[in-house]
């Protein structure tokens, strides 16, 4: 077998070459080229990765684990974390998509939690096929998500046609374990026997990942693509069930997934992070067919397997678990003090290679100091003037899928399973109740799309603020961040320097708010003959919340309350939905992040001081739109009376604008005064924009009115193209 | 033109894993059954009018292709009777 | 009083169903499903979720586990109490214990959502629901159309097992406030001792999640165990 054959380049077999001492054969060479695939190593990006802040006081672990951890309270910790499946979702959505959410809730499963919350960011095209995989993605999420019991509370959604024949399908998961029973995969000690549990294993996504996720898409790779896998949620939930009971009891001295690259992966990974070397006994793998080769049971993703070390005095115990819930546990191997990975079959050493050559010995690509500082710099703005106020305008930007209402989506999940959903994909963000704690969680996602099509650096840093900003909205302290990174073919310039500003613009709104990015994903070459998609990245935060019970209302309120913008944004509608429909695509615009964590924490504090009735962060469609959310949820009696403070282009510009860090709050006469009081102390301008009326719908000084009944049918309208 | 039935009988290919099927061999297994491996399918019944049976079998396929199995992970088999005559 | 809840592999409504019924202040404990008997339940429910993965039929490889046995023989020999939500009503139709079955949603999509249901006739399994009295309470299946033919379904409703049905806010079973295609918009049934609906009124506990109308629906069934005990020592 040739380098190319893996996807290494000729420097990198060379490379193989020299730390091996020889030439690799063929089953070393298939590890190097799955290990040091974009997809395993992150070649291409893990220099700008090392850019991020990691560490805070809430961190319990950090990147380089399955998934980071923060903690909740004194006993409870909680995992979370993105991961993509793009392209299996492209070749086959519903499977594609069901085994993204299984192999992110192994991630968390790995960590020793228990998943208690899903969220699915997704990103689709315009055309015909993308309304097929539209479908076919949904019911994926819920295929598996449904039937695990995990459930699926907040979400999503882009439409664009730079997603044609790229559909993104990013998955959050969070999980939550005591702080007494933490796992990861660093904890396997030489001597502790190696534990393959779960499916057994097929000629399934054979280099999937190594190849598929690494390489673009173009017609003639139609023999690259690998049998499809398929997710097993029933063999998920009793694998999940019988880890997290060894893991409980203290079984397990450490535990990883199989997810791309399968066993080659895992047991690298396993090593590599326990400082052990292995023996592995490849014949005992269990096999769904017979025949598979050494080189097939390495590479294999077959789904719903996991690798346990456990040590001799509880391997009956841990085997019993699995026996119990009839649950497959093989021992194939055991570790060893020798630094060695070493694959046998039937007595043959069919592989020894260092596991530190395959992780960290990778290639990486460096970000060089000066490079990072010039992606901050500003790129040429691209502005369209506004037009004056138009009533039609208003129903278009509501009927747009970025902006519209997402329930034809998430009805297709169960949002409720585990009764700790007190606030559901209907919300602005999730509000989660935990067992075991007072505390809950707040968890938060959203995505750029536009935002970053034309500064991503101005994109990345919005959606970072864009969540963070919802999580203050519900007086939640952050605990972390996690991002899902997905663009193009790292290898053109052009198309690495979009991605890089748009991880220096995460980066540098994370810092400005001072809170860690735990771990993420990226998923490069989303390319399609050569057309690389806009640079996207899936922002999830996670967030303590005081008293889960009463989270702070979305809805109007009642007549005469006061309606007001916090921290409103200078006029600029660019980069919004409205201005696209309008005008095509412009810059979105960049905020100014010297005073973001102390902003964030005064509206944190704000609202738990009880001035405010509700709160809503300004979002997709900028007020317009959220003011329509909120009506959604209210007495079907109230609306809304506007006065902006300004008329002609500017109204709109305001009206539209979705720069980040905006909130829209109802507050109650009587505590006008204090409202005043505390953001003029605090320095954040607070502008009055209206007024809770009798009158539903929207009403602009006696220029404009839509009824609610008008607005809420243009933001619930089906998708008829895609058939819901 | 005559009138026909097609039953397409869609099947995962054979390296594909079929949980479905898995669980059911399971199960009869524990009920004692000597089964050895269960696969699961699809059967669908197309009633069409075509000029001859070679027409009505290459009807069937091309629905198959099209839209009754999903080329990724399925194959299929179409068996074609002829019902009556058409005036 | 002790009610055992059936862990069947898959069952993902388990925990939430005995964290309902600790709320309730009644001794659960956990049944597995490969127990032969029933380590002492007056009652048992059949909890929600996807055992066996909803392969084959939902419900259908579940219903010959052999705790299914133990539950068959116990309605059977001394009219156990037997409680089913969700896939439990799949396994209770699967295991012949409920006439009819379901079928996947008439418009093939997974529905999560609330709903409104009406108590059709009172069941003396549910003392305190009134005929007519209706409750928010959610849904969360893929198969949940209820099937029988015309000659069982007036059968059904001449004695009385029709037991709750979807409806709008009205109260009025309407065709479209039926979720998923359900004959005359039914939602749960009711024989002997045997009760199952299709909503999961574990998940209506408190008015925060929505609703506390399964608080009031799973007390009723309690209150009814508690009736049939007494009346049984006399």
């Amino acid at each position: 077998m040739r380098g190319d054959e893996v996807g290494l380049n000729p420097n990198e077999y060379e490379s193989i070459c020299g730390i091996m001492g020889r030439s690799p054969n063929d089953l070393e060479l298939g590890l190097f080229g799955a290990l040091w695939s974009e997809h395993c190593s992150y070649k291409s990006s893990k220099g700008l990765l090392a850019r991020f802040g990691h560490s805070g006081p809430h961190v319990v672990q950090g990147p380089g684990e399955n998934a980071g951890v923060v903690r909740l309270d004194e006993n409870l910790e909680v995992a979370f974390k993105v991961e993509s499946h793009n392209h299996p979702s492209y070749v086959e959505p519903v499977q594609g998509a069901a085994t993204g959410v299984g192999g992110i809730l192994r991630d968390i499963i790995a960590m020793g939690a228990r998943p208690i919350a899903v969220a699915d960011m997704l990103r689709f095209g315009t055309d015909e096929k993308s309304h097929a995989i539209m479908r076919g993605v949904v019911k994926g999420v819920g295929l598996y998500g449904n039937a695990i019991g995990i459930p699926t509370v907040t979400g999503d959604l882009g439409v664009s046609e730079t997603y044609d024949g790229n559909p993104l399908v990013n998955v959050l998961a969070v999980g939550v374990r005591r702080s007494d029973a933490r796992v990861g995969a660093g904890g396997a000690c030489p001597g502790q026997w190696l534990l393959l549990v779960g499916q057994r294993t097929g000629r399934d996504g054979i280099h999937g990942a190594s190849l598929l996720a690494s390489r673009d898409f173009s017609g003639g790779d139609e023999d690259l693509r690998p049998t499809v896998q398929v997710g097993d949620p029933f063999l998920g939930k009793i694998l999940m069930e019988a880890t997290l009971e060894t893991v409980s009891r203290g079984l397990a001295a450490a535990v990883q997934d199989l997810g791309a690259a399968g066993l080659a992966s895992a047991l690298a990974e396993l090593c590599h992070l326990s400082k052990i070397g292995a023996e592995i006994w490849l014949e005992r793998v269990p096999l769904r067919q017979p025949g598979l080769s050494p080189y097939e049971i390495m590479m294999s993703e077959t789904q719903e397997r996991m690798l346990l070390a456990v040590s001799e005095e509880n391997l009956a115990a841990a085997l019993e678990i699995f026996s119990r819930y009839e649950v497959l546990a093989t021992v194939i191997g055991q570790g060893s003090a020798s630094q060695r990975l070493i694959l046998y079959h039937n007595s043959r050493i069919e592989a020894d290679v260092d596991p530190d050559w395959l992780t960290e010995g990778a290639p990486r690509q460096t970000v060089d100091p000066s490079y990072w500082d010039a992606l901050a710099n500003q790129r040429p703005a691209v502005h369209h003037p506004a037009p004056s106020l138009a009533r039609d305008l208003l129903l278009d930007v509501l009927a747009h899928p970025d902006v519209r209402d997402r329930f034809p989506i998430y009805r297709q999940y169960d949002s409720m399973v585990q009764t700790g959903t007190v606030y559901g994909p209907d919300h602005d963000a999730a509000v989660l109740k935990v067992r075991g704690s007072t505390h809950g969680l707040v968890l938060a996602v959203a995505g750029t799309g536009r935002w970053a099509a034309i500064d991503p650096y101005a994109g990345g840093a919005g959606v970072v603020l864009r969540v963070l900003a919802a999580l203050a909205a519900q007086g939640a302290v952050a605990l972390g961040l996690t991002d899902g990174v997905n663009a193009g073919n790292p290898h053109v310039k052009s198309s690495y320097d979009l991605m890089a500003a748009l991880f220096r613009g995460v980066s540098d709104a994370a810092f400005a708010a001072n809170v860690p990015i735990t771990g993420g994903n990226v998923s490069l070459h989303n390319e399609t003959q050569g057309q690389s998609i806009w640079p996207t990245v899936m922002m999830g935060a996670l967030g303590r919340h005081s008293n889960p019970l009463h989270p702070i209302s979305e809805h109007l309120g009642r007549e005469g309350d006061l309606i007001y913008v916090v921290n409103p944004a200078p006029p600029n509608w660019n980069g919004s939905v409205a201005a696209f429909l309008t005008t095509g695509l412009s810059s979105y615009p960049r905020c100014d992040l010297g005073n973001v964590e102390k902003l964030l924490q005064a509206m944190r504090e704000w609202v738990l001081s009880g001035i405010p009735t509700s709160v809503r962060t300004i979002g997709m469609g900028g007020l317009a739109a959220t003011l329509v959310r909120m009506m959604a949820v209210s007495d079907p009696s109230l609306g809304v009376e506007l006065t902006l403070p300004d008329e002609g282009f500017a109204e709109t510009e305001r009206f539209y604008n979705e720069a980040p860090l905006q909130w829209v709050a109802i507050v109650r006469p009587d505590q006008a005064e204090a409202a005043d009081e505390y953001w003029r102390t605090a320095g954040v301008k607070m502008t009055r924009i209206g007024i809770v009326s009798s009158q539903d719908g929207i009403h602009i000084a006696n220029r404009h009115d839509w009824s609610r009944e008008t607005l809420l049918r243009a933001w619930r309208s089906l998708d008829k193209e895609v058939g819901w | 033109m005559a009138r026909f039935t097609a039953i397409v009988t869609v099947t995962l290919k054979k390296d594909i894993l079929d949980p479905a099927g898995e669980a059911t061999a399971h199960t009869l297994q524990q009920l004692g059954y000597p089964v050895a491996g269960v696969r699961l399918g699809r059967h669908v019944a197309l009633t069409m009018d075509a000029a001859d049976e070679g027409a009505a079998l290459r009807l069937s396929r091309q629905m198959a292709d099209a839209l009754l199995a999903n080329p990724i992970m399925e194959t299929y088999q179409v068996q074609v009777e002829s019902l009556c005559e058409l005036e | 009083m002790r009610i055992g809840v059936v862990t069947f592999p898959g069952s993902n409504c388990d925990q939430d169903t005995l964290d309902a019924l600790d709320t309730l202040g009644v001794d659960t404990l956990r049944l597995w499903y490969r127990d032969a008997d029933l380590a002492g339940a007056d009652a048992v429910v059949l909890p929600g979720g996807f055992s066996y993965g909803d392969y084959l039929r939902s419900g259908a490889l579940a219903a010959k586990s052999p705790i299914m046995t133990a539950i068959q023989e116990a309605v059977v020999d001394r009219q156990l109490p037997l409680l089913g939500i969700c896939n439990g009503f799949q396994i209770l139709t699967e295991a012949g214990l409920l006439p009819g079955g379901l079928r996947a949603n008439h418009h093939g999509q997974f529905r999560c959502d609330w709903q409104r249901v009406k108590v059709i006739e009172a069941s003396p399994l549910f003392p305190g629901l009134e005929a007519g009295e209706v409750l928010k309470l959610p849904i969360a299946h893929g198969e949940g159309s209820y099937y029988m033919d015309e000659e069982s379904l007036q059968s059904l409703f001449a004695h009385g097992e029709a037991w709750l049905q979807y409806v709008d806010a009205d109260g009025q079973a309407q065709s479209w406030a039926n979720p998923n295609g359900s004959v005359a918009n039914l939602a749960g049934v009711a024989r002997g001792s045997v009760a199952a609906l299709m909503p999961h009124p574990e998940r209506a506990m408190m008015d925060i999640l929505g609703s506390d109308d399964g608080h009031r629906l799973l007390t009723a069934w309690l209150c009814g165990l508690e009736r049939r005990a007494l009346y049984a020592r006399g």
